[in-house]
């Protein structure tokens, strides 16, 4: 297993600015996995619509879920709502 | 305005900056002696939404996507249009009345300077990592739905 940081963004704030997940694979599908277990754990699977609907980023670039992160960390970026 | 985080094209300027943005003095950032127009947008934070009362809205960022995103929005209008282009966005809180987003665009005629501020608003609210937490008048929060940037 892998350990992964999530930083949060959005409404993944109101669970806090980040949190760390296991993971058996460094692909992004597996990442997405993980936060979904998570978000259950901590009682916000009402969340998990809006993880369907996120992306997830390594720096600048964002991600496709067959994608394998290099780093330790990603940010989950959900919808984007600016103006 | 002092921003935290810029960058710079051949005709295109954008950035984010802490707290609500100036909407003064912004034609001189753009202006061109080859330019007869210069079109300008404030989007300012108004005082309800969906029926609801809000007195702020507390604006979320991922800095270095941010940038990167409205950089390539920026190069992609500028590509699309002869214009000089501005596009400034707020981080942290704005109140009611204030900017949270300045564009401001020059061209030579007219209408490209009008679609160029247009495209670049409407741009930005689907591709620029952004995110908007509506404050109420009691300080009750609640984030904003938006547009997925999920392509697969």
């Amino acid at each position: 297993m892998t350990q992964i940081h999530v930083h949060c963004l959005g409404v993944f704030r109101e669970i806090g600015d980040g949190f760390d997940v296991d993971v058996p694979s460094n692909s992004v599908d597996a990442i997405r996995g993980a936060v979904a277990e998570h978000l259950l754990r901590l009682g916000r699977a009402d969340l998990n619509d809006v993880l369907k609907r996120s992306v997830f980023a390594e720096g600048d670039e964002l991600l496709k879920d067959h994608m394998v992160v290099e780093s330790s960390a990603v940010s989950v970026l959900p919808p984007v709502a600016g103006g | 305005m002092k921003l935290f985080i810029e960058n710079r094209g051949t005709h295109w300027h954008c950035g984010l900056l802490d707290g609500p943005c100036q909407t003064q003095d912004l034609d001189a950032l753009v202006s061109d002696p080859a330019h007869g127009a210069i079109a300008q947008f404030f989007g300012v934070v108004r005082n309800h939404n969906e029926g609801l009362e809000a007195s702020a809205v507390d604006y979320d960022v991922h800095p270095e996507l941010a940038l990167k995103a409205m950089s390539e929005l920026c190069a992609d209008i500028c590509s699309e249009y002869p214009v000089r282009l501005l596009l400034i966005h707020s981080r942290g809180l704005v109140r009611v009345g204030e900017a949270s987003v300045v564009i401001a665009a020059s061209s030579a005629h007219r209408k490209d300077a009008l679609s160029a501020v247009s495209d670049t608003i409407d741009q930005l609210k689907v591709r620029v990592p952004i995110w908007k937490k509506e404050i109420g008048p009691d300080d009750e929060q609640r984030w904003l739905d938006g547009y997925s940037l999920r392509k697969d």
